[in-house]
């Protein structure tokens, strides 16, 4: 059984990397869970995991002469599976994003729930191979114009290639901010249902200081309920993992960027 | 808008606009800088903008060959490529006058987002920005008017699918768009052939 989602946004800022690894940790009380960093030119999953030093890393996995296997890559790490990015620009460079599709499916053929933390970007096609490869997305938002209108075209790539929409998580909702009403206008335009309204949290900054996802830092603290509240709202299908790798395989990404 | 003239710190070009916003945060400025994106130049175009800065966070915008600010003036100069930047200081006093034109006022993150991509500064930027100006940036009854305005948010998302054809077709990834965009694909030819 497996399910991959694609955790996206289109703008930076809204807390896809928080979000990715929340929402993670607490589908890993229920489902085997790996999550990738596929922001492959921005990654900072490593900085909010603890994996700063991580030897091997997707980029690694991603050259066109790699001698990595993809379990080196793979750091089980508070109860999920997490394959980190690196943050060298040259090793950015030196990654094939076409590669992605082949370590996705390998990953796919040995988990329940795939999370990808995609980039917050749609302007090339390592940007948008994630939204490409996922079966769904879960949309992250702010409750603001820039935000929304970002998500809303990051949801309409996702529908070009034919990944559906999951849910939306409005995240760092501040405490005067009533977004019952925004989520309401906002379930007109996109796919799934709010899966949770997450408020502005100190704790996440600090989660990310000492390295650890919110819900290891602070498994208390209301942002933490709230990404337990979206995980247990998500529902995450039942789908063949072999179907699921055959159909990476065959994605056509014939070309690098 | 009329920008004091400001003391001549340091001219220089740039391949990126994230350094000189990050450098003018870590020294604090109040004071400008001018941005000319260098491949403008080359195309014959002239291109340029101020950025204006209070302890090193962005406080307005104004792109000066358009003379548009705000938001919109910022995207007039956020070209991809090397910039000379020119950072000029200014006494805060002879700054405030200017700082009043609200419609020009941007949210502390804008520029390091907008010139240069660049969301983690964007971050930084506004994390160091004093509690009020965080704020910014925030209104309930825009967003609320934004997504009443159902027409807007189609031309949003039918603009984004036509992108998302147009760009599909480019990287190679047309085998894998779904078939009703593929098929909508084929009736309405690419606009983007030139």
């Amino acid at each position: 059984m497996v399910e991959a989602f694609a955790v996206a946004s289109g703008k930076g800022g809204t807390g896809k990397t928080t979000s990715t690894l929340a929402l993670g940790m607490a589908l890993a009380e229920d489902y085997d869970v790996t999550v990738i960093d596929a922001d492959t030119g921005m990654a900072n999953l490593l900085f909010h995991a603890g994996l700063d030093d991580a030897d091997v890393t997707l980029h690694d996995l991603l050259v066109d002469e790699r001698d990595a296997a993809v379990s080196d890559a793979v750091y089980e790490r508070f109860g999920m599976s997490v394959v980190p990015c690196g943050t060298s620009l040259a090793a950015f460079e030196a990654a094939d994003p076409g590669r992605l599709r082949d370590v996705v499916a390998e990953l796919a053929a040995d988990t329940d729930v795939l999370l990808l933390d995609s980039p917050a970007a749609l302007g090339s096609k390592s940007a948008v191979l994630p939204v490409v490869l996922a079966d769904r997305i879960v949309v992250v938002l702010q409750p603001t114009v820039p935000s929304l209108s970002d998500g809303l075209k990051v949801q309409e790539y996702a529908h070009s290639y034919g990944t559906d929409t999951a849910g939306v998580v409005f995240n760092r909702v501040r405490p005067d901010e009533n977004v019952d009403k925004i989520a309401e206008q906002a379930g007109r335009y996109f796919g799934g249902q709010t899966l949770a309204s997450v408020p502005e949290s100190d704790a996440v900054r600090a989660a990310r200081r000492e390295g650890k996802p919110l819900l290891a830092h602070a498994p208390e603290d209301p942002a933490a309920d709230a990404f337990r509240e979206a995980a247990a709202r998500l529902d995450v299908r039942d789908g063949d993992g072999r179907d699921v790798a055959e159909r990476f395989k065959s994605a056509v990404v014939p070309e690098r960027i | 808008m009329r920008i004091p003239r400001g003391e001549l710190r340091r001219s220089r070009v740039v391949d990126d606009a994230a350094a000189v916003l990050r450098a003018v945060l870590d020294e604090e400025l109040t004071g400008y800088v001018v941005f000319e994106p260098q491949d403008a130049l080359l195309l014959g175009e002239t291109t340029s903008g101020v950025v204006t800065f209070e302890d090193g966070i962005p406080v307005l915008a104004y792109d000066t060959e358009r003379e548009v600010g705000g938001r919109d003036g910022l995207e007039g100069f956020a070209v991809t490529g090397p910039t000379r930047a020119a950072v000029h200081a200014v006494d805060a006093a002879a700054l405030a006058d200017a700082h009043e034109v609200e419609a020009f006022r941007i949210p502390p993150g804008e520029p390091a987002r907008v010139l240069a991509g660049d969301e983690r500064l964007a971050e930084r930027t506004v994390d160091a920005a004093p509690a009020a100006r965080r704020e910014e940036g925030r209104d309930q009854s825009a967003v609320e008017a934004f997504l009443a305005d159902a027409d807007a948010i189609e031309e949003i998302r039918s603009e984004a699918r036509e992108e998302a054809r147009a760009r599909a077709s480019e990287w190679g990834l047309d085998d894998v768009l779904a078939d009703d965009a593929r098929d909508s694909a084929a009736i309405e030819p690419g606009t983007d052939s030139r």
